[in-house]
């Protein structure tokens, strides 16, 4: 299975090589194929992975490979490849969105469709990276190689804006990124072993956890570095506009999967190294998380552009998941993975279809639109129903993350999830209002015009499939929620039993039957308030 | 013989009918219609099948759904006599509807969504009533709730209709925001959500019970019954094509706030049933009053519906709280009227829908009149359910009311006169109805051409006025095992009422009647309470202004915030705030690469590698 792990990395990179050292002379379908040979493969090896560590999985790293870098022995880095309960899940989501949004990408109308294909073949090489790895600087390291490649397409092949956007993007996520090195780095440094490796820097922390003082500010350095590559409020502003210039594939992968990359690394490495240092953030974390789902919600409200209107919508579920993190709690964790399948399924599935929609009313304009299910009854069904999965129709996987992320507040502080909970009513306000905005009613008069000029016609095969991949996935994961969540509460229940032997405040921290990792009051005691 | 292939029939073959349709029959009305009826023919006859077999033995399967940590989501059935009950009504009245629905839809282009959404709505439905947990149960409750959405904003093209659709599932959502909470709430005190279990627990144990709890399992109710005051989307939602009503809006998805209460009965404490009970109340004669006004025939029933739905759910409050102190009563005369009014309100509206057919889509019922003689079927088929929903002495109606007032009287003697004068109102409008639509000369061509629909339409409303008629006391109209489970728990009066209370119940209604015979008489295009009473009509018009005030805080508190959140994320988080921000401390060094980057990412891109590397350098000196 490793060797299907390191071929899932290699072989879009594979593809992205020869397309580029491909003459130009050869014929451009030939680009596409090597292409989609480059998206598919990968997710067919990620389901057979996934198939098989459902099977014989417990939650822990399983089909280990050391590739030697030279590194290992000055700086404790060589490219460790493996998945747990966690990554293999989101490894998953990874391959899918990515075919999804390279299909998307081969039939799009881009210019230089050559180089585009080939920055987006690193980029999927990158995210397949980022949740086959456990050694610490190669995740940040194929972080890196899918963000750059995704600054390039959004300055040469954006929308409108796209030179500020894409500025601005790109210093918000360096700049998050510097942070999160830094304190990834602090953790090796901090732990003394001179290992990048997750495994053994966990079993060394769980004996020797890092003095709580550095612990925490540790913990909190990632939480910012991390909290501005995943939009926490307010370090939101990037994602609206950068995801509204970005171009379609690009927006699926960035915001359906290369964000999850700091939530992926709170959870992977966060919590379990530094353990109840994250008590000393929670408070903060929450109260910008609940800025994240109220203040955010009611700003995509306002929205009455489509895109803008999915991003802002996209930075707002961010807050459940943060939420989740901020119980400090197997429940909530384990939630949070949950919920970050289902969301970068289903916002992929939302800005490819958003395209779609554009492509027929020439505006991503909510004002111009109108009365296009009369046109396009097929795109209107499957951008309802794109839009009900991600407002949380159970049904489909994002009700399970957020009923667990629900659950998991409530055992801590049940005030919260009052608040937490508006969320769904101000989701189910946008999601409906710009499906009825766009599809029912009558055409304004600016869409009435653009329909007398052009064809209006309804979502083609071409079109289709990106979205019909996206959302069977997410209805498999609905109807059947045992397949992704029995990976990910194995995982979660092996890093909580390995937490509960942590010794940080000098005592005993007890794992109680609730999964929460200590009781809320005796978080509140180890945690001094800030 | 409850055998599991009929439960996975039950379960699985609306849904494969919904898959069907949606996958492959979009465009062909006819076999998609086909593939529905069939289904729901199906599910009606394993139904039947199941439930004459059964030997009212609790039947409880599960299989693990989900899990994480301690949240244990299982998959699971339980027929017990409530859901016996509901599964018959919602099977049969299904069917039926699916019939009429034929031909009703016949000249509809989106035949195929239609009825794909009713196999949606069947595959829900049958999921709340057998659902064995509360979190299966939330599941079901929101595709209902989705089902509905679909089917209200089915005619794509109005304005009005998309809006209802809107409308319907938010306020549904905002019930479901304390119902949610609820659940959770019980999961985290109990460990289980699952309904034997949790009753096994509070019958132990009665001091675990919360007036929170049982309050905030019912926000749901308010939402999908529609109490007030979160009613405002039924009415609405008459957007919806009129067997659509019939089903969802009231015969069975309105009913299952209703029916979801009598299911958890146990978990409500004294109490929450005291708010509960003058919820119902309040909602009963407000929307009987709300009714009086209107001039949509599906309005006016909608408000009756709503009416009706108030007196299940105080007549569910004070039979529970009634078992509570030792009583014997229970949730059964809620629950017999929920059956009665499911087939005499279902008649009622697919007799309407056949009126609105017949008229091409006349509405309005004071541009209606005569129709008696030009659609004899439909209009002594109407007259039966009118019969049965205002309670004339031996119609279905009047045993189901006669319960609830008996229960009033013997335990709340307020809302004894309170729902007595609802029966009074009732009468009011329903005769104004009648008289209007029925009697008198037509006001419009279409109305005057009107004719009587096929057998196809006219046999469901047939088959349900019998029931309409009958199913008080006629136990071969049910599948064995239903109907005593009915009639030995509903209350009936006490020995001093014994004569009175019917009396009493017979007067209000003759009373109404012969009121609304009177001042409806003449038939003329204008409302005779309008021109008489300007000012009393005009604030009964109002209804006290539920849908101004919602709209006022809409458009005027909620949107206006949205909007100012937008511009200060606009001005002040992105613009000045975290630029400002970047210039000083932590963040110099973003300022000092965007001076030396100006517009260019490729330079970018370098100083982030030296950055980078710098980190590295740093990190290897330390290590």
């Amino acid at each position: 299975m490793s060797e299907l792990l390191i071929l899932s990395i290699t072989i879009p990179l594979g593809m992205a090589l020869l397309i580029a050292i491909l003459p130009r002379k050869m014929p451009e379908w030939a680009a596409k194929a090597l292409a989609l040979i480059g998206f598919a493969l990968p997710a067919l090896f990620s389901i057979r992975v996934f198939l098989a560590y459902f099977k014989e999985g417990d939650g822990g790293f399983l089909y280990q490979r050391v590739v030697p870098t030279g590194l290992d022995q000055s700086l404790g880095i060589a490219l460790r490849i493996g998945v747990n309960g966690i990554s293999v899940v989101l490894m998953l989501l990874a391959a899918i969105v990515g075919l999804a949004a390279g299909w998307a990408a081969i039939v799009s109308k881009a210019e230089r469709k050559r180089t585009y294909l080939v920055l987006l073949l690193i980029m999927v090489s990158g995210l397949l990276g980022i949740f086959s790895t456990y050694d610490i600087f190669y995740l940040y390291f194929f972080h890196e190689v899918a963000l750059i490649p995704s600054f390039i397409m959004i300055a040469i092949w954006g929308g409108p804006n796209r030179r500020p956007a894409a500025m601005e993007m790109t210093i918000y996520l360096t700049l998050g990124a510097m942070v999160s090195l830094a304190g990834l780095i602090g953790i090796y440094v901090g732990s003394g072993l001179g290992s990048f490796d997750l495994i053994s820097l966990s079993e060394h922390l769980a004996s020797n956890p890092i003095a709580t003082t550095l612990g925490q500010s540790l913990f909190g350095i990632l939480l910012f570095g991390l909290g501005i590559l995943v939009s926490l409020f307010p370090f939101h502003s990037w994602a609206p506009r950068g995801y509204t210039a970005a171009p379609t594939s690009v927006a699926m992968l960035h915001a359906g999967v290369l964000k999850k990359f700091g939530l992926y690394t709170l959870i992977q490495v966060g919590l379990p190294l530094l353990g109840s240092a994250a008590f000393r953030w929670t408070d903060t974390l929450t109260v910008l998380a609940l800025g994240n789902i109220i203040i955010i919600g009611l700003i995509t409200m306002a929205q009455r552009d489509l895109k803008q209107m999915i991003s802002y919508a996209s930075v707002m579920h961010m807050g459940y998941i943060f939420l989740g993190i901020a119980t400090v709690s197997m429940l909530g964790a384990g939630g949070a993975v949950f919920l970050m399948l289902a969301h970068g399924l289903s916002v992929a599935a939302l800005f490819h279809l958003a395209t779609a929609v554009q492509h027929r009313c020439r505006t991503f304009n909510l004002d111009e639109m109108g009365g296009l299910g009369k046109e396009a009854p097929v795109l209107c069904g499957l951008f309802m129903t794109a839009m009900l999965a991600s407002v949380g129709l159970p049904g489909f996987a994002n009700f399970w993350g957020e009923f667990t992320v629900f659950a998991s507040i409530w055992q801590w502080k049940p005030l919260i999830l009052v608040l937490a909970l508006t969320g769904i009513v101000i989701s189910a306000i946008y999601g409906l209002r710009a499906v009825s905005r766009t599809f029912f009613g009558q055409p304004t008069e600016a869409f009435r015009e653009i329909r007398t000029r052009h064809l209006v016609s309804d979502i083609g095969w071409a079109e289709r499939i990106p979205a019909v991949i996206l959302l069977i996935a997410l209805l498999v994961f609905g109807l059947i929620p045992h397949w992704a969540g029995n990976p990910v509460e194995k995982a979660v229940a092996g890093i909580w039993q390995k937490q509960s032997d942590l010794n940080i405040t000098g005592q005993r921290l007890d794992v109680r039957d609730a999964g929460s990792l200590i009781a809320p009051d005796e978080a509140n005691e180890s945690a001094p308030q800030p | 013989m409850v055998s599991n292939a009929n439960i996975l029939i039950l379960f699985l073959l609306p849904l494969c009918s919904a898959g069907l349709i949606a996958l492959l029959l979009g465009k062909s009305g006819r076999i998609a219609a086909g593939v529905s009826i069939a289904s729901a023919a199906a599910c009606l006859i394993v139904a039947l099948r199941m439930l004459s077999h059964w030997d009212m033995e609790t039947v409880h399967r599960t299989v693990t759904w989900y899990s994480m940590g301690d949240l244990k989501v299982t998959l699971g059935f339980l027929l017990n006599p409530t859901a016996a009950v509901l599964l018959f009504v919602v099977t049969f009245v299904g069917f039926f509807i699916h019939l009429f629905a034929v031909e009703y839809s016949e000249h509809d282009d989106a035949r195929g969504r239609f009825f794909g959404g009713m196999s949606i709505f069947m595959f829900s439905m049958t999921g709340i009533v057998l659902s064995s947990n509360l979190i299966m149960m939330f599941v079901f409750w929101e595709l209902v709730g989705f089902s509905s959405y679909l089917l209200i904003g089915h005619y794509r093209e109005r304005e009005s209709a998309a809006n209802a659709a809107n409308k319907a599932f938010i306020v549904n959502r905002i019930g479901d925001f304390g119902f949610l909470i609820g659940i959770i709430a019980i999961w985290a005190k109990f460990g289980t959500t699952d309904l034997l279990a949790l009753e096994a627990m509070v019958s132990a144990d009665p001091s675990k019970l919360q007036t929170m709890i049982g309050l905030l399992l019912f926000c749901g109710v308010l939402g999908k019954s529609a109490q007030m005051p979160l009613h405002v989307w039924l009415p609405d939602a008459m957007e919806g094509p009129t067997p659509v009503s019939a089903l969802i809006h009231a015969a069975t998805m309105v009913a299952a706030g209703v029916f979801l209460m009598c299911r958890v009965f146990f978990l409500f404490s004294a109490d929450a049933l005291e708010w509960i009970m003058w919820v119902g109340v309040v909602t009963a004669i407000y929307s009987g009053i709300c009714a009086i006004t209107q001039k949509d025939i599906k309005k006016i029933l909608a408000y009756s519906t709503l009416s009706q739905l108030g007196y299940m759910v105080a007549a569910f409050a004070i039979g529970t709280a009634a078992a509570h102190a030792g009583h014997e009563y229970g949730v059964g005369a809620s629950l017999f009227h929920l059956t009665t009014h499911a087939f005499f309100k279902a008649l009622l509206f697919l007799a309407a829908g056949s009126i609105i057919h017949a008229t091409h889509h006349e509405q309005n019922i004071f541009r209606m009149g005569g129709l008696i003689s030009r659609m004899p079927w439909t209009s002594v088929c109407f007259s039966l359910g009118l019969l049965a929903l205002v309670g004339c002495p031996g119609f279905s109606g009047f045993w189901s009311k006669e319960g609830i007032l008996s229960l009033a009287w013997e335990h709340e003697r307020p809302v004894f006169y309170a729902l007595l004068a609802g029966v009074g109102i009732t009468a009011l409008y329903m005769a104004r109805l009648w008289v209007t639509v029925f009697l008198g000369n037509p006001k419009t061509e279409a109305v005057g051409h009107a004719k009587e629909n096929s057998w196809v339409m006219v046999l469901p409303l047939v088959v349900l006025a019998i029931y309409s008629v009958f199913a008080g006391w006629f136990t071969p109209l049910f599948p064995n095992s239903t109907l005593p489970i009915l009639v030995d728990s509903i209350p009936h009066a006490p020995e001093s009422m014994k004569v009175w209370l019917p009396i009493l119940s017979f007067g209000t209604m003759v009373v109404g009647l012969v009121l609304g015979g009177l001042i409806y008489k003449s038939g003329g295009e204008k409302d005779n309470l309008e021109t008489g009473l300007p000012f009393l009509y005009r604030f009964i018009q109002s209804k006290l202004w539920f849908d101004e005030i919602y709209l006022f805080y809409v458009q005027r508190i909620q949107q206006p915030i949205a909007r100012l959140l937008s511009h200060i994320d606009l001005l002040v988080i992105s613009g000045v705030g975290m630029r400002g921000i970047a210039g000083g401390g932590a963040g110099l060094m973003g300022q000092v690469l965007r001076l030396l980057t100006t517009g260019n990412v490729h330079h970018y891109v370098y100083w982030f590698a030296v950055g980078i590397l710098a980190c590295v350098a740093v990190v290897a000196g330390l290590s």
